[in-house]
């Protein structure tokens, strides 16, 4: 049976590799996926592994709370008197202490440097080369007040020599220094993209906000000496509030939180990779059910010979399995290749990831063998039972058996699966369960796929109906084609439904996100102007005394936000100046008060948490800040909800006093006149010393939030892409092993006078209406599943849901042009092929 | 003449069971108006070590009583054998067991696996019960097809002759109980038709073989030790060492 199967297999290599090469997609989609965010964690943890390497203990203030994802530890200075306390413990040889801080250069044409999302790291220049990871690769370390030392990478960039002077852009007034020297991280030209700038340590030290005091203190202890004992000792000098933990530990934690952000990412990516499958599933299901009913004849007789139904049902499986075996390796081969590859495709969407060897784990092998044989297998289950039925007499029939038609029980029973799946998927939404959603999604689709043969006949007939007009006999046969069998018409067009179902799914929303982001800018901000950055820097304190003289300014109010602990989780808290504050944020009260409770230091929330926390004005909620502890807050006011403000918002006054070194995240203006050139123009050359900040007019900054929307819109396309092309795949498939079926038809039809371009139009007038049937059912599934979650979100901002028509219409026609595409190779075989041997095959 | 409910006359040897029997066997097909007895209360068996030929005209019910004989089809009433074992009893493992280990098929289009090479073919059933193959026999059957030297070609590089010599050889590797043979000659020319019947007559006579073979060709009949006749779904003649000509007779006289 072995044999049968293998040689079965081999007979059809075109087939083979086409079916294969929907599942080699996906692997290569997950291998790659799993390879890069594995090489990234590697890079990570190596990188933060070598910088404190010789680390052997760290003294710093306990965090108050852990912040969201990726958003790290907020923590406390130590005091600089500390250091001689702990110098003087016995078996520390070395003690320093260290500050960072925001700091980014600016080119010599006047542009800030940065890498696109890393950040652009201050630092004091430690000397003792057994802490520091910096190594001097030109000049000498900064030892003024003036002079700085910059990492290799923006030095050979921007052309940058030892001293030459350059400006820096820092939380204060932007100040010019000399460049001291040249550094690099260990052996590398920078930190994973991060900019370093390298100051003495008084000078980091006022540049920072944080004179008298340190982030940390690096310790060294003497060799040989016992480590749990000094780090025993060490922790008898400290005050509370302060704690000392292993070098080893801070690395751990650092790579720690990189790795939770590369989880999120892989989840994400995996995301993607599943459809992908899923979608290649189908094609394989599809091939399945067609080469087992072409080859009825053959498998009744291995009934005849002896075979058992349960050595024919191992007989399709095992085939499944070499199939998805073979892809699964080739898909893992090339899943390498392509980690690479995504990596730049997501450095082309403005992410961009430092570089390090390649990690390539037993799992990596593991999940993708698993994945793309589990698929390929599960989906050829249901064929492999079909076969399984066939009767022994199908050997001797004179015809070949035309396989079961879809029977109305079947398509009853997709229907209630597919309404099983959507209600299953309307409690996900509900609930904001995104497994439920992805399971309802999956049911769902499986339904309609089972259901639609029931629709495949008048659709079909419909679809095809402008087409045999305007092709006549060719078009017609085409039509007549796919209506020949509603089971594999609707089979092959499910995988493209289901790719443009997640299409337009996206379109929809992001069409709503997209508008309601627009809206809510205009619903939440009154200013004419929007001063921000474009990184993670923030704007410089200098930023708004600036602007106060510039003409035709009337308002400037700052936006700070932080982290903060409310009713024990953490939140983002969003501070506002109560002067100015209705000529610049549109702030809707529902009850208590606005300006007065931020100016008073109470908390105002919005009111979908006061809601749904049952809060009311008037009550009082514990709090917790990184730097002045436990406290507690009164409600001094419920707000309508504000999608540029989060759920809480405090004055300005009330957060400088909660958190120091606080940074403004944007300044808005507002002017008499409304904007106008002239008035950007002024705004621009009194900011011509920040060349970080963007700004910008209300209209610019509705456009910027929709181009981050519409960017990341274009990422989702591209990876939903992989999907359709399986799925077109998946047809290119199909189409051949009908015209191979159909051989003998078709050289009755070129006998009796058809000639070769009508044959083309025939095949190509099946694929259309083939994925037309696809992308139409698709599109309507997707619109709804679009509305559903854009709905379902309502609370989180997206207050518009908008169809988008236009697009919708356009991916039904690029479906078309896509199927029209899928038919040329089929096409022109069905074309090429000679009458003759066609009439006189069997 | 007519057919006992015993099997006619006396079988050959001092074999009691015959190596397939069938019982009142009634084939009915379709429902209502549109019914047809197939098969129509049939009762007749095989003996061991001879050849049995069964004639009819077209829609006689030849077929359809080799076919419920044989396992592949289920009768509407009545009783099979295959040999001790009753057909009807027997599940779907049964019959793949009865069909692996006790018959073997030819049949008019061959019906060779096209992926596999005619050697292969030859030994699929023996590989689908996991047995090793008699290569002395398998050989010996090899040389007196005379395919020795296509045993490494696919079906398609095989004339209809040799593909039906390559069934030949597949139906009687296993030395199964009782070969049945659908027409085995209706594709062929009468060149390649006379190597396999020739081969078939050797088989019983040199290898004590049991053959059932339907036909309606009387020169092929005439190679059979047995000629059972139907017509309408009965059975309604025989004849014993037939020859071509005593073959058309009968017929003769049966369609007048």
């Amino acid at each position: 049976m072995w044999r049968v199967t293998v040689k079965g297999l081999l007979a059809h290599k075109l087939r083979l590799a086409l079916t294969g090469l929907a599942i080699v997609l996906g692997v290569t989609f997950v291998s790659g996926t799993l390879v890069l965010t594995d090489t990234l964690s590697n890079t990570f943890t190596t990188l933060f592994g070598h910088i404190y390497q010789n680390v052997d203990f760290e003294v710093r203030g306990k965090a108050a709370f852990t912040a969201g994802v990726g958003g790290g530890v907020v923590r406390k200075p130590v005091p600089e008197s500390l250091l001689a306390s702990v110098r003087s413990v016995p078996g520390v040889t070395y003690a320093a202490g260290s500050v960072s801080g925001y700091a980014q250069f600016v080119t010599p044409a006047g542009k800030a440097v940065s890498n696109g999302e890393a950040p652009t790291l201050g630092l004091s220049y430690e000397p003792n080369p057994r802490l520091s990871v910096l190594r001097l690769s030109a000049g000498s370390a900064p030892t003024t007040p003036d002079q700085v030392a910059m990492d290799q990478g923006t030095a050979d960039k921007y052309h940058f020599r030892v001293g030459g002077p350059v400006r820096v852009l820092l939380a204060g007034s932007p100040q010019t220094f000399t460049i001291s020297g040249i550094v690099q991280f260990g052996t590398a030209d920078n930190l994973a993209g991060a900019t370093l700038a390298a100051f003495d340590l008084p000078t980091a030290q006022t540049l920072f906000d944080k004179v008298g005091q340190f982030d940390a203190i690096d310790v060294v202890t003497a060799p040989g000496a016992d480590k749990a004992q000094v780090q025993r000792s060490i922790a008898r000098v400290l005050p509370p509030g302060v704690e000392v933990v292993t070098g080893q530990t801070v690395a751990d934690e650092a790579s720690g939180s990189i790795n939770q952000a590369l989880s999120f990412l892989s989840t994400a990516l995996l995301v993607f990779a599943f459809i992908s499958l899923f979608v290649g599933g189908f094609t394989i299901f599809n091939t399945f059910s067609i080469t087992v009913g072409q080859r009825t004849r053959e498998l009744a007789l291995l009934r005849i010979v002896g075979a058992s139904r349960r050595q024919l049902f191992r007989s399709v499986l095992l085939e499944a399995a070499l199939l998805g075996l073979v892809a699964s390796v080739v898909g893992l081969a090339l899943g390498v290749l392509t980690s690479v590859g995504l990596e730049e495709l997501l450095k082309g969407f403005g992410i961009t990831l430092p570089s390090g060897p390649l990690v390539f784990r037993p799992r990596t092998v593991v999940v993708a063998l698993a994945v793309g044989l589990g698929v390929t297998v599960l989906s050829a289950a249901s064929p492999a039972r079909r076969a399984v039925r066939i009767p022994p007499m199908a050997a001797l029939a004179a015809q070949r058996a035309t396989g079961v038609e879809s029977s109305g029980r079947r398509a009853l029973i997709g229907a209630v699966i597919a309404v099983v799946g959507a209600a299953v998927l309307a409690v996900g939404l509900a609930a904001g369960t995104i497994a439920l959603v992805g399971v309802g999604a999956v049911v769902g689709f499986l339904g309609i796929a089972m259901a639609a043969p029931a629709v495949a006949r008048p659709m079909s007939s419909v679809i095809g109906r402008p087409l045999a007009a305007l092709l006549g006999v060719p078009g017609r046969l085409g039509r007549e084609n796919s209506m020949r069998s509603p089971r594999r018409t609707a089979q092959t067009a499910a995988a493209l439904m289901v790719g443009l179902a997640l299409v337009s799914t996206i379109a929809v929303f992001g069409a709503s996100v997209s508008r309601s982001a627009t809206s809510s800018v205009d619903q939440a901000i009154n200013a004419d102007y929007i001063i921000s950055t474009t990184g993670i820097s923030g704007v410089s304190r200098a930023v708004a005394p600036a602007l106060t003289g510039v003409p035709g300014v009337t308002a400037v109010s700052t936006v700070y936000s932080g982290q903060f602990e409310v009713r024990g989780s953490v939140s983002t808290l969003t501070a506002l100046s109560p002067v100015d504050l209705s000529a610049t944020v549109i702030l809707r009260v529902d009850s208590g008060a606005g300006a007065a409770a931020l100016a008073a230091g109470a908390l105002l929330i919005d009111s979908t948490t006061a809601t749904s926390d049952h809060l009311r004005v008037g009550d009082t909620v514990p709090v917790v800040f990184a730097q002045t502890g436990h406290s507690t807050m009164r409600i001094g006011g419920i707000f309508k909800p504000n999608a540029l403000l989060g759920s809480y918002v405090v004055g300005d006054g009330f957060f400088s006093s909660h958190f120091e070194r606080a940074r403004p995240v944007a300044v808005l203006v507002a002017t008499g006149t409304g904007s106008g050139p002239a008035t950007t123009a002024a705004l621009r050359h009194r900011l011509s010393d920040f060349p970080n900040l963007q700004v910008q007019t209300r209209a610019a900054f509705e456009q910027s939030q929709q181009a981050q929307v519409d960017q990341l819109l274009g990422l989702i396309y591209a990876l939903l892409a992989l999907a359709v092309l399986i799925a077109l795949i998946g047809i290119v498939n199909t189409l051949m092993l009908s015209v191979f079926e159909r051989t003998r038809e078709i050289g009755l039809l070129r006998a009796v006078g058809m000639r070769r371009r009508q044959v083309r139009s025939m095949i190509r007038s099946e694929a259309v209406i083939l994925s037309l049937f696809g992308a139409v059912i698709g599109v309507v599934v997707g619109t709804g599943l679009g509305v559903a979650l854009a709905a379902s979100l309502a609370q989180q901002g997206i207050t518009d849901i908008v169809v988008p028509y236009a697009s919708l219409v356009a991916f039904l026609v690029l479906s078309g042009l896509l199927g029209l595409g899928a038919a040329t190779w089929p096409a022109r075989r069905a074309a090429r092929m000679d009458v003759l041997a066609a009439i006189a095959s069997e | 003449m007519t057919v006992t409910d015993q099997g006619g006359p006396a079988p050959v040897g001092p074999t009691a069971t015959p190596a397939a029997r069938a019982v009142d066997l009634v084939k009915v097909y379709g429902t209502g108006e549109t019914t047809v007895r197939a098969v129509d209360g049939i009762s007749v068996a095989f003996e061991r070590g001879r050849f049995t030929a069964v004639m009819g005209p077209s829609g006689s019910g030849k077929s359809t009583l080799m076919h419920c004989m044989a396992g592949l089809d289920v009768p509407s009433s009545g009783r099979t054998f295959v040999g001790d074992l009753e057909v009807g009893l027997l599940d779907d493992r049964g019959l793949t067991r009865m069909r692996r280990d006790h018959v073997g098929f030819i049949f008019q289009s061959f019906n060779l696996v096209p992926t596999l090479t005619a050697g292969e073919n030859i030994t699929l059933p023996a590989d689908l019960a996991g047995r090793r193959v008699d290569q002395g026999w398998f050989d010996l059957l090899v040389s007196q097809l005379g395919i020795g030297d296509r045993l490494g070609h696919r079906p398609d590089e095989l004339s209809g002759g040799q593909q039906q010599r390559v069934a030949c050889a597949r139906a009687l590797v296993d030395r199964p109980d009782l070969v049945f043979a659908d027409e085995p000659t209706g594709n062929l020319d009468s060149n390649s038709s006379a190597e396999v019947l020739a081969f078939l007559r050797r088989s019983v006579t040199e290898f004590g073989q049991s053959i059932v073979m339907v036909t309606h060709d009387a020169r092929g009949a005439a190679y059979a030790d047995r000629v059972v006749f139907l017509a309408d779904g009965k059975v309604v003649g025989e004849l014993l060492a037939p020859t071509a000509d005593s073959v058309l007779e009968q017929m003769k006289r049966l369609g007048s």
